[in-house]
């Protein structure tokens, strides 16, 4: 089967002989330029199919957008691509069409033997066959490559009565095939770019529509309401939250598909306190995780620490420490506000720490209130993690 | 004698804003808007420490630095962004910047960094100990110079708390050292942070992009 699992190709730009496109197989295959070539070449011979598949993955190969590479040919276009290769071969059998086996053991032979001998790129798969670590034919390889071309030769002679007039034939094909090539080729190739071109032009406007959108519903947005506004202090919130979602949206990375991860949520719940508190909160992250039920509960409680201390401290900042290692999450919330007497704390406060602490050890973990009056307030959490 | 600042900025507001805030407590010597410019007046004036902005048009601080850095060597630098994306904090400081703070900083924190950085010591945001201690994470330390490539306990515990929003004074009382010895851990960070070839640190900033 020719693909069995989904892959994505584009031709090759530089060190190709044609389009790129030999190039661009053995780019994604991980095998030597030169098989890949052979390989063309010898299903040239079947019916000119080596000329129809160059041309094939020529039109579906895109240029390059920036590094993303366009077209993947996925598995299910790949089983049909084989299949059809089948069918075309079956029926090619039923007419008695069938290409001489000789001569494509021949050609094969000789395309193959001559790529051993002169494939100077880095070993791919094949490398077994032969020594990877010289630049010249290995003796092995040069060996194996001169037996192929001895073969190949051989077949070729004995069977040169048999195949000449199918030769012919053969020749004809490679010659249309070549005349189309040579006088559509530059259409052709036009068409797929004129096309690639298009594509990336819609790509752009859609991403400026997308832009357009975003900057409306948030920084329009916002500046609106700074100037219906004229209490700094409200004012300095806006502009605090809106530089934090657009800094968010020009530099933060998407998390992947539908994986959250501790960082994400920590900051997220950070900026909630900041516009609900009116503090400035500072995170810092080291590490990640993804989030289960146990990252998800301290993080709960990491942002009623946070909103603990907006209310109670006095601070007008707070700093968010999040350390995660493979096997835990440590949450540092840290104020440098007024601090308070672990021991004689007043009751309402006491309640939130019971609630902070009651869901942190229920998930298993552990927190540790470090304070004195004076000297603010720093609340560690932590939790064991498994292992990712 | 007080110490002598060049800002460069290509905000015109910001930069306005900052000399504002540090003209009481330093000799603002002059300012830029641009790279060129920049760099022409720094190596006439030769300023203690310059400001400077990370993303300028003409290839921005790291320009700067390299314009001035082998004409004036004692001249330092204090980045100042309002984006504190890994990669130009990391390119910043790779760069010769002694220090890296975001533009949101409040004005005392910043004359302090300034007192700092030109006192020859290290100024490290919560942010930038963070940056740090992620990059070093994992022990694969180069052949060519070990100890370049990783942090020892001492100094990781010191980000750490810098992480955790804890001024100089007071990780030095938490760790019950002294500030010249905070000072000293972090002027080394910074040193390998610097020198280090570790190829991880490039990889990891530029694979970071969350803020």
């Amino acid at each position: 089967m020719a693909v069995v699992r989904s892959f994505e190709f584009s031709r090759r730009k530089t060190n190709r002989v044609m389009g790129g496109v030999a190039g661009g197989l053995a780019d994604t295959l991980g095998v030597p330029d030169a098989y890949v070539r052979a390989a063309f070449l010898t299903l040239l011979t079947i019916w000119g199919l080596g000329g129809v598949l160059y041309l094939g993955f020529w039109l579906m190969a895109y240029d390059k957008v920036e590094d993303r590479e366009v077209v993947a040919v996925d598995t299910r276009r790949g089983l049909g691509l084989g299949l059809a290769f089948l069918g075309l071969m079956l029926l090619l059998e039923s007419i008695g069409w069938w290409p001489n086996p000789a001569l494509v053991l021949t050609a094969g032979a000789l395309a193959f033997g001559t790529a051993a001998l002169t494939d100077s790129s880095k070993p791919g798969p094949l490398a077994a066959l032969m020594d990877p670590n010289v630049d010249r034919p290995s003796r092995t390889r040069l060996v194996l490559g001169v037996v192929l071309l001895i073969g190949g030769l051989s077949v070729f002679f004995t069977s040169i009565g048999a195949v000449f007039e199918l030769g012919v034939v053969i020749l004809a094909i490679v010659l249309t095939g070549l005349g189309i090539v040579v006088a559509f080729g530059p259409w052709v190739r036009r068409l797929a770019a004129d096309l690639a071109t298009e594509r990336n032009e819609r790509i752009r406007q859609e991403e400026r529509a997308e832009m357009a959108a975003h900057l409306h519903d948030s920084v329009l947005q916002t500046l609106a309401l700074i100037q219906r506004t004229d209490d700094p202090a409200e004012m300095m919130i806006l502009a605090r939250h809106q530089e934090s979602d657009l800094r968010d949206w020009l530099f933060g990375s998407a998390p992947l598909d539908g994986v959250d991860l501790v960082s994400t949520a920590l900051k997220d719940a950070a900026a909630r306190v900041e516009k609900d508190h009116h503090v400035r909160v500072d995170v810092v992250t080291v590490g990640d995780h993804v989030i289960d039920k146990k990252a998800a509960s301290l993080v709960g409680a990491a942002s009623e620490a946070m909103v603990n201390a907006a209310k109670h401290s006095g601070a007008d900042r707070l700093s968010l420490y999040l350390e995660a290692e493979d096997d835990a999450l440590t949450v540092y919330v840290t104020d440098q506000g007024e601090g308070f007497d672990p021991d004689a704390v007043a009751p309402d406060r006491k309640g939130i720490t019971k609630s902070i602490r009651s869901r942190v050890e229920k998930a298993g973990g552990t927190v540790e209130i470090n304070s004195e009056p004076g000297e603010g307030t720093e609340v560690v959490l932590s939790m064991p993690m498994e292992a990712e | 004698m007080s110490i002598t600042v060049y800002l460069v900025d290509d905000h015109r507001l910001f930069l306005s804003g900052v000399k504002a805030e540090l003209a009481e407590d330093f000799r603002i010597v002059g300012s830029a808007f641009d790279v060129d410019t920049a760099i022409v007046e720094i190596r006439g004036l030769n300023p203690d420490v310059v400001l400077v902005d990370v993303h300028m048009p003409d290839g921005g601080g790291i320009a700067v630095i390299e314009g001035v850095n082998e004409s004036n060597p004692d001249v330092k630098f204090l980045a100042l962004s309002v984006s504190d994306q890994a990669e130009d904090v990391i390119t910043m400081i790779r760069a010769g910047a002694r220090g890296y703070v975001t533009k949101t900083i409040e004005p005392p924190d910043l004359a302090e960094a300034v007192r700092r950085i030109s006192s020859g010591d290290a100024v490290f945001s919560p942010r930038l100990a963070g940056f740090v201690l992620d990059a070093f994470a994992g022990a694969i330390p180069s052949e060519e110079d070990p100890e370049l490539d990783q942090l020892t306990l001492r100094e990781k515990d010191v980000l750490r708390l810098i992480a955790r929003g804890f001024a100089y004074k007071q990780v030095a009382r938490k760790l019950e050292i002294s500030i010249k010895t905070v000072e000293t851990h972090v002027s080394s960070v910074l040193r390998k942070l610097q020198l280090s070839n570790r190829h991880e640190l490039a990889r990891w900033a530029s694979k970071r992009h969350i803020v």
